[in-house]
């Protein structure tokens, strides 16, 4: 009895391996119920423990090239500098959440909050002093060494142009006195050419090699490492003091709360001065200014913290709901024509030039064109009930849809809507002629034949086709997010690329790591459902 | 007076430059309840002969007629059952049986179509797994499931397009013995195509062998005089038995000569595919776009 | 009897405020800005960070745009409420050249704040043609009549030298042609078939994005160009160009970047507007706060601010260089340069005609504006652009809840500077005669004299 709930367990195991795709795992499940350990041992050898000593080795070969390639753009990042901005870039997350706390934080609670920011700003502070004079020493150090670095290349540069000069004067005169020579006839014409000639290689010689030193003093001047620490480290508090500095203030002015009870302050005061006023044009003015004020306090109460854009998690959820809208454009589009087109010969040919002609244009143009289509529909997007019903959806609201996420979520369908469809259509009319005359001979109606017979049988190449889709679809969104700016991993990329920091680089190997493994769970997730819907065992692999 | 006829029927496929002529002037007449064998050798239009009696195809000259009615189309009278099972995979056997007979045979109500459908499994012995789906089967299995799928529809004629041929020695005779019983039970008339002629000797009253093709026809049938039921474990020693099976061997054997005869007197003739003929909707259409297809990546 | 003096002393202290300054009405407070990852963005962002925005009950948004067309487009499409803008970009929208829509400024977010960076390569050639700038620290202003031969060894060559700058209608090509014209070097004119600009030029112009200028110089499709902040200061900390000269030297004060919104959503929004208006000076004053010694007190914080990533981004102490008054025109050579960015001081966000004109003039001397027009047509499309009275009236609001004094605003100018010769070439400029001013230069087109009077 236990034995057989012990291998329902197992084969469930299994049968979720192997319907998410991960079949690897396969001989870790079987080896844990300690089937056949031999043989599973040595599988997990071959295809597990191998692999990913190979996945180390190339790690450790990035990390032991991307040190030495040094461009003037940059410096590749190692993968612990990696590692690093993830890090960063939640704390950054951390960040904007503190304040977001800080502008929502009420009462007593508030009070509390603002004597803790603040003693840790004091301690910060002195943090911060510590690090300056660490800076200034390191610097004045690091000058002195950069001074000293300099000194023997100067020295050269200098000695070049001194013998640059006294070879041009020297030169001179050798060659006025050789044409003078030639006047009186007593020196070929030839041989002042010569030395012109050997004045000019000699020259050239002279700045080539002065050209090149020039560049070593340029590389010389380049800070040294200690300094470039220093700075960091400097930077880092002064970063930490800014951050306290500014959740102070959302504790503080930009408070919610805060705002209401000034708001409110100056009601009274205004409902007051009606009260108390004899002039009549006082009077109407401060019911004015209290209808006003009731409005806008209501209006403050109601306000949301306003994030900073560039928030990852914020993008990554962003991009992933712009890549799912699109998909499912594509294959609302996609299916139902594949299927026309997988039916009936003439509507093939009608698509077939549409498909051929407009499959192979790149999502850029496509970007531009859904641009300006798409913008004429939101004349005034801040009213366009589309927009006004999503900010008031559950999840959908925190993503701010607007325009630019609705063209990039069009330009991902665009692209991602042509595997679909090719593969319904491929697969509509692939259906085993058998099972088509079985349907003749039972005389199936056309609902019949379409629900029992024809989407079951091309499901599975279907979502073959939306995999693919969806792949296309996920790696165009990157770049349409990096051209349309609409706020998302794409965008993410193309900001840090613009930001040229110290940290970009790193930040953009991040982002790619990123897509790449959003990218390889989306497809799982396709392969999943593909694999679901297969009515053969060996339907649809990987 | 026959029940089932071809009449002068001719048919074949492609352009009128490069024609190929599968049957010509085939001329067949079987009477109600009996059991007749096609026998022939592959490609030589059996499979087509099958189609034009069960109304999948029309002929281009002379008529089939039913009762002295032409065919139209496929119906559930003319109940067929495909060479290679043709049960649709998504669905589990019962699945598959209820799909044939919601639609063939509406007037059975739904509170008693399960008692139906389970009778016709049981009649093929399936009784234990009607919830399989159809690659959980063994091929036996998928044939019975797919026999009781024809037969549920009540169909008056039984066009059997080589049920067994794609069995090993054990389950085929177990299922010839199967198909045999339950003609037995439930006359009909039965065409069975096939390329075995034992098979054909011990099941059937009549064979009908189909010349080599192009522009195959029937020739003079042979008739199995022999007693029901037949014993297949006795039936090696019977003289009728050897008999007609060295008849039919040795006419079919004939046949072959004849054709490399032919063949080799006759320059030899432009490869034509002629399985094509059987799909001809992946003939059509979509080489363009296959070629570009991610399809083929998404089987890799 | 406790609550009602209370609240008459509130009155007392609310009086000021409740009484003689018409609150501002605002019709919308939830805003979205537009920049491009440029330093002189600093006081949207400045004004958003340090709760100007907030005091005038607005919560903005302040977002980073990919390039001036799309910047512009989407304050058009209306995605934006009004963005950090090129001066040239209000103007030439209205106009019509690029995209036409009516856009309009009441503020100027900056002064000066580009430079002119040459590769490596061209500068060692211009310091073979002029000895004078083969030292750790030459002389300035730079012009560029050492890049004369160079042009011209190219030319032989069959070559036209390449430079970058920004955007046709932006300040860094009139001021990079500037610079060049000044020293016979034709840049190349734009006609109604020619709208790259190239007709006649010895040194092509093209337009890179500024994030990109860097990467595209050390590529060596291009071998200089201009470009506002940080991306001068990045060439000198990546060793790849060397910054020759700023806008300061070509024009002592230009005016830069301007904060646009379409005329549309100013007439709806007008109190919005003045809002918006108040938080940018007070974020410019904040800016530009200095001690008595003259050192800026709050520069610092601003380069860390705008060094976060959503912001700039570049990293604090590339900023801090120019933003803190040093620039490094190369590793050897830093200097003092406290006017490089000017944001508020002097009268610098007033939004003054007399700089739309200058736009106006260098458009039409390059060709842009295709036909003559008169005197009259500069005043009035200037006048329609820059809106003075918007930023007077947020001025108003500001001197009378103290946050700026009397002197920080010219209450009473006309909206034209006097005329000045602060130019690289010293060629007077007076935006009354704009005429004049555009037949004063010896390479551009010349309009008929009269037209000055009409």
């Amino acid at each position: 009895m236990a034995n057989k709930s012990i291998d329902t367990i197992k084969y469930g195991l299994l049968r979720i391996i192997d319907v998410s795709g991960f079949t690897i795992f396969d001989p870790v499940v079987r080896l844990l119920f300690g089937e056949e350990p031999a043989k599973q041992t040595s599988k997990i050898l071959k295809y597990i423990v191998i692999p990913t000593i190979f996945l180390f080795v190339c790690i450790w070969l990035w990390a032991s090239i991307a040190p030495t390639h040094k461009t003037k753009s940059g410096q590749v990042p190692t993968p612990s500098q990696v590692i690093e901005t993830v890090e960063t870039n939640y704390r950054q997350y951390e960040r904007e959440q503190e304040k977001k706390t800080a502008f929502l934080t009420t009462g007593s609670e508030r009070d509390a909050q603002i004597k803790a920011a603040k003693e840790r700003l004091k301690s910060l502070e002195e943090e911060s002093k510590a690090a300056q004079s660490e800076l200034t020493k390191v610097e004045e150090s690091s000058l002195t060494e950069i001074e000293n670095n300099l000194a023997p290349f100067k020295k050269e540069i200098e000695a070049i142009a001194a013998k640059l000069k006294t070879l041009t004067s020297s030169a001179k005169t050798e060659q006025t006195a050789l044409a003078d020579a030639i006047a009186a006839g007593t020196a070929k014409p030839e041989t002042l050419i010569q030395a012109i000639a050997d004045f000019e290689t000699q020259k050239e010689a002279l700045t080539e090699k002065r050209s090149e030193l020039n560049k070593q003093l340029t590389e010389a001047r380049e800070d040294p490492d200690a300094l470039k620490a220093a700075r960091l480290r400097a930077n880092a508090v002064a970063n930490e003091i800014q951050h306290t500095n500014s959740v102070i203030d959302h504790y503080e002015k930009k408070n919610r709360e805060y705002q209401v009870n000034e708001l409110m302050t100056k009601a009274d005061a205004a409902a007051a001065l009606a009260s108390s006023s004899k002039d009549p044009k006082d009077i109407l003015k401060a019911a004015k200014d209290q209808v006003r004020n009731t409005k806008k306090i209501e209006d403050v109460q109601e306000r949301e913290y306003a994030p900073t854009s560039t928030v990852f998690w914020h993008q990554i959820k962003r991009s992933i709901f712009t890549v799912f809208v699109g998909f499912v454009i594509a294959a609302v589009i996609a299916i139902p024509i594949g299927m026309m087109c997988g039916l009936n010969r003439i509507a093939m040919a009608c698509f077939t030039p549409i498909i051929s002609i407009f499959k192979p244009v790149s999502p850029v143009v496509w970007l531009l064109i859904f641009q300006i289509i798409v913008g004429a529909f939101f004349p005034d997007p801040e009213n366009h009930p589309l927009f006004v019903l999503s900010s008031t959806l559950p999840f959908i609201q925190d993503l701010g849809v607007n325009p630019a996420m609705v063209f990039s979520a069009c330009t991902v369908a665009m692209c991602a809507v042509w595997p679909a469809l090719v593969n319904t259509a491929l697969a509509v009319s692939s259906i085993e002629q058998d099972h088509l005359n079985v349907a003749r001979v039972l005389k199936l109606g056309f609902f019949d034949r379409l629900f029992k017979i024809i989407i079951p049988s091309s499901l599975p190449l279907v979502f073959a086709g939306l995999r693919i889709s969806l792949g296309v679809g996920w790696m165009v969104l990157i770049a349409a997010e990096a051209l349309s700016s609409s706020d998302g991993l794409g965008k993410f990329v193309w900001d840090e690329y613009q930001n040229g920091s110290s940290f970009s680089f790193a930040n953009i190997i991040m982002a790619c790591f990123i897509v790449g493994i959003i990218g390889f769970f989306l497809d799982r997730l396709m392969i999943c459902l593909q694999r679901l819907v297969s009515f053969d065992e060996d339907g649809a692999t990987v | 007076m026959s029940f089932l006829e071809l009449k002068d029927v001719s048919i074949g496929f492609g352009p009128v430059s490069n024609r190929y002529e599968v049957l010509q002037n085939v001329n067949l007449s079987i009477k109600e309840n009996e059991f007749v064998a096609v026998i022939g050798f592959s490609g030589s239009g059996k499979s087509t002969l099958m189609n034009l009696l069960a109304g999948l195809e029309k002929p281009d000259k002379g008529e089939v007629l039913l009762r002295g009615q032409p065919i139209t189309g496929p119906g559930p009278e003319l109940g067929m059952m495909f060479q290679n099972y043709s049960l649709l995979p998504w669905m589990s056997v019962y699945e598959n049986i209820d799909l044939a007979v919601r639609s063939a045979r509406p007037e059975i109500a739904r509170s008693e179509r399960k008692d139906y459908i389970m009778h016709y499994i049981s009649m093929v012995k399936l009784d234990h797994a009607p919830d399989k789906k159809p690659h959980e089967l063994s091929g036996g299995m998928r044939q019975r499931a797919s026999l009781a799928r024809t037969l549920c529809i009540r169909p008056e004629v039984l066009l059997l397009d080589e049920p067994l041929s794609a069995l090993d020695a054990l389950t085929r005779s177990d299922l010839q013995d199967e198909i045999l019983r339950i003609w037995g039970e439930d006359k009909k008339t039965v065409v069975m195509i096939t390329n075995d002629v034992d098979e054909a000797v011990l099941m059937t009253d009549r064979i009908v062998p189909l010349t080599m093709g192009p522009a195959a026809t029937l020739d003079t049938p042979f008739e199995v005089n022999m007693a029901r039921p037949r014993d297949r474990y006795t039936l090696n020693n019977n003289q009728e038995f050897i008999r007609l099976k060295t008849d039919i061997t040795s006419y079919m054997m004939g046949l072959s000569q004849e054709k490399k005869k032919a063949a080799a007197a006759k320059v030899p003739m432009p490869d034509i595919a002629p399985k094509d003929f059987s799909l001809p909707s992946k003939r059509l259409g979509f080489k363009n776009l296959q070629a570009v297809s991610p399809a083929s990546s998404s089987k890799a | 009897m406790k609550n009602t003096l209370f609240k008459s002393s509130l009155l007392a202290l609310a009086g000021l405020s409740t009484l003689s300054a018409e609150q501002l009405d605002i019709e919308k407070d939830e805003l979205k800005l537009g920049f491009i990852k440029l330093t002189d963005c600093a006081p949207l962002v400045i004004a958003k960070e340090k709760g100007f925005f907030d005091e005038e009950g607005l919560s903005v948004e302040v977002i980073a745009q990919p390039n001036w067309k799309q910047l512009l487009d989407n304050v058009i499409n209306g995605e934006l409420d009004g963005a950090h803008m090129l001066s040239g970009q209000p103007l030439a929208a209205t106009i019509g050249f690029g995209t036409k829509a009516h856009i309009v400024t009441a503020y100027t977010l900056d002064l000066n704040g580009n430079g002119i960076t040459v590769s490596n390569a061209v500068w060692e050639q211009m310091q073979e043609n002029d000895p004078k700038l083969a030292v750790d620290q030459p002389p300035h202003p730079i012009t560029a009549d050492s890049l004369v031969p160079v042009v011209e060894g190219k030319l032989s060559e069959g070559e036209k030298l390449q430079m970058g700058m920004v955007f046709p209608v932006s300040t860094h090509n009139y001021e990079i042609r500037y610079w060049l014209a000044s020293a016979g070097i034709h840049p190349g004119m734009y006609t109604s078939q020619d709208i790259k600009g190239f007709t006649d030029a010895q040194v092509e112009l093209s337009v890179t994005p500024p994030p990109q200028m860097p990467a595209t110089l050390e590529s060596g499709n291009i071998s200089g160009y201009c470009v506002g902040e940080p991306w001068n200061q990045q060439a000198v900390s990546k060793g790849i160009g060397v910054p020759v000269t700023t806008n300061y030297d070509i024009w002592k004060n230009n005016p830069e970047k301007v904060f646009g919104v379409t005329k549309q959503w100013s007439e709806e929004n007008p109190e919005t507007h003045t809002a918006v208006v108040k938080a940018l000076i007070r974020a410019g004053k904040w800016l530009d706060a200095t001690d008595e010694s003259g050192a800026f007190l709050n520069r610092e914080e601003a380069c860390r601010l705008l060094s976060k990533p959503n912001y700039v981004g570049a990293d604090y102490d590339v900023l801090k260089n120019s933003m803190t008054g040093h620039f490094f025109f190369q590793r050897s050579d830093k200097r003092e340069m406290p006017e490089f960015n000017v944001f508020f001081k002097d009268h610098a966000s007033y939004p003054w005609y007399s700089d739309g004109i200058w736009f106006l003039t260098q458009m039409r001397r390059w060709g842009q504006i295709t036909e003559a027009k008169p005197a009259s047509w500069y005043h009035e499309t200037a006048k329609s652009v820059y809106l003075p009275d918007v930023y007077k009236a947020a001025a108003k609001h500001l001197l009378e809840e103290g946050h700026i004094t009397e002197s920080d605003i010219p209450w009473d100018s006309d909206g034209y500077k006097t005329a000045t010769s602060d130019f690289i070439d010293g060629i007077s400029y007076d935006a009354k005669k704009p005429i004049s001013y555009i037949n004063s230069h010896k390479i551009g087109l010349k309009d008929p004299a009269e037209l000055d009077n009409q």
